[in-house]
């Protein structure tokens, strides 16, 4: 653990976050905001989330133009297509309160990459997608990325060419924004569940492409939690 | 208790419900004044306490990309008041005309992000 | 009191003493320096990091939980959410706390701002969960 960290507290003591965190969940309960059980409902909700749907949703569009044309004019209605209502498949009936109702599909092109960040806070499309990375969520990443696109992704391994126009796509406002790269090259006659392999998290983002053989996204330094949450 | 207003908080959570938002809002916008192709400039209105429009597109030309769906503006939705729905625009900008310092190699790069119509004016 | 040695440290990353000067001193530029959201940071120059993944505390999801749980019910709507968590915090807690800290400070205080709960039933509360573990 690195010196500024120092101070943080030993596995066995009980944090100021962790006494806030309960004292405001009980007495929300204690005043009938909401009930343990919404909590439980939306615990579990957050357990069935991930990169999966996503990464489906673009293999499918590999596949079968027509439903590329509607993930790209529709993202909200293609997702039905890959088992994700925008609307329905959580606890509230109205969507996610933080990442509401717009899903829009980014397509690239030979000559066109996006990559996506959002300056604001981290919007990210959760319900499609899971929860976002650390490094997403960092002032870093939005500072940047927005201003030296080609750095930052040289950074996550991925430089591109200056005929590549890159588009940076900054969420801002109620819209939720995933990646669909181009199908790589060695993929012919794969079928759906073979070209899903491929498309991981940051290639959903933008910040890598997919390649055959590669199912995973690069390794990174993993910051250890002190109590972990056990997905 | 008693001596408080009384407010339904609510009142969001219902109109939404199995419709979704921005979806609620449909409908309750004016006519939108911008089309796919349009060339704006984002207007340079004050940003004192809150907006979701960034300070590094002010004042900055950019084509209309799509429109994407009505909703109160952020300023408005974050205290609550949600009777003022207008369009929303996804917008392209130059990333040479965003920073004047962006390589001239990489002229073609762009950056696209969405705006309520109350930003927006024709350049 | 050893906090006030970290408080003491806010003050020379400004460069400049800043003890609420008077008018004269407060040029506009200065007045939209000051009043600069602190989420709006899109294109400020930093330098390269190392992009590292991230485990969850258990507080950080719970925190998580219950502010879409907030939502579900009514007690905020997104975007006060975002405003709260991102602006209203002021610059010094929106970099100085962790991602989740500052989503958990906004959810303790829309409860007492919406007066849903009183300021001292919240410090009793929170007072009564810290000799839980002592």
């Amino acid at each position: 653990m690195s010196d500024d960290h120092k101070h943080a507290p030993m596995v066995d003591e009980v944090s100021e976050f962790e006494i806030l965190e309960i004292a405001v969940r009980e007495l929300a309960i204690e005043k009938g905001l909401f009930t343990q059980e919404d909590h439980n409902k939306w615990t579990e909700y957050m357990h069935t989330l991930g990169p999966l749907p996503a990464a489906r949703l673009v293999a499918k569009a590999w596949l079968d133009p027509e439903f590329k044309k509607l993930a790209v004019e529709d993202g909200v209605k293609a997702s039905l297509e890959v088992g994700i209502d925008w609307i329905r498949t959580m606890p509230t009936q109205f969507g996610t309160p933080s990442d509401y109702c717009s899903f829009r599909v980014m397509e690239d092109t030979p000559t066109l990459k996006h990559v996506v960040v959002c300056t604001l806070c981290s919007c990210y499309p959760r319900p499609i997608l899971g929860q976002s990375p650390e490094w997403y969520r960092t002032p870093n990443y939005r500072r940047r990325l927005v201003r030296w696109p080609r750095q930052v992704l040289s950074e996550f391994g991925l430089q591109l060419p200056e005929d590549v126009e890159v588009r940076v796509v900054d969420s801002n406002q109620k819209s939720r924004f995933i990646v669909l790269p181009v199908r790589p090259e060695g993929t012919e006659g794969w079928n759906e569940d073979q070209l899903t392999e491929i498309v991981t998290r940051d290639c959903l983002i933008g910040v890598a492409v997919p390649k055959p053989g590669k199912t995973a996204n690069d390794p990174r330094p993993v910051r250890k939690a002190l109590k972990p949450y056990d997905h | 208790m008693s001596n408080k207003p009384v407010y339904d908080r609510e009142h969001h959570v219902k109109k939404a419900t199995g419709i979704g938002d921005p979806q609620c809002f449909t409908g309750e916008a004016p006519a939108a004044k911008f089309k796919v192709g349009d060339q704006l400039r984002v207007r340079d209105l004050p940003d004192l306490f809150y907006t979701r429009t960034q300070t590094y597109l002010r004042g900055t030309a950019c084509t209309v990309s799509a429109v994407v769906y009505e909703s109160p503006a952020a300023e408005d939705e974050s205290w609550d008041n949600t009777d003022k729905v207008e369009w929303f625009y996804s917008l392209v900008f130059k990333q040479s005309d965003l920073w004047p310092d962006y390589p001239s190699a990489f002229g073609n790069d762009t950056l696209e992000t969405e705006l309520p119509e109350r930003w927006l004016e024709s350049a | 009191m050893r906090h006030l040695d970290i408080v003491k440290q806010f003050q020379p990353s400004l460069h400049t003493e800043t003890h609420a000067p008077s008018p004269d001193m407060v040029d506009d530029d200065h007045y939209r320096a000051y009043t600069r959201s602190s989420h709006d940071l899109g294109g400020e120059p930093d330098i390269p990091i190392t992009w590292e993944e991230k485990e969850e505390e258990i507080w950080e999801h719970n925190t998580f939980v219950t502010c879409e749980v907030l939502a579900w019910r009514g007690v905020w709507n997104a975007e006060e959410r975002r405003r709260r968590q991102n602006v209203d915090v002021g610059q010094t807690i929106y970099l100085g706390l962790p991602y989740y800290g500052r989503w958990l400070m906004t959810a303790a205080l829309i409860l007492v701002d919406k007066q849903y709960v009183t300021l001292s039933e919240l410090q009793d509360k929170i007072h009564e969960v810290r000799q839980r573990y002592e």
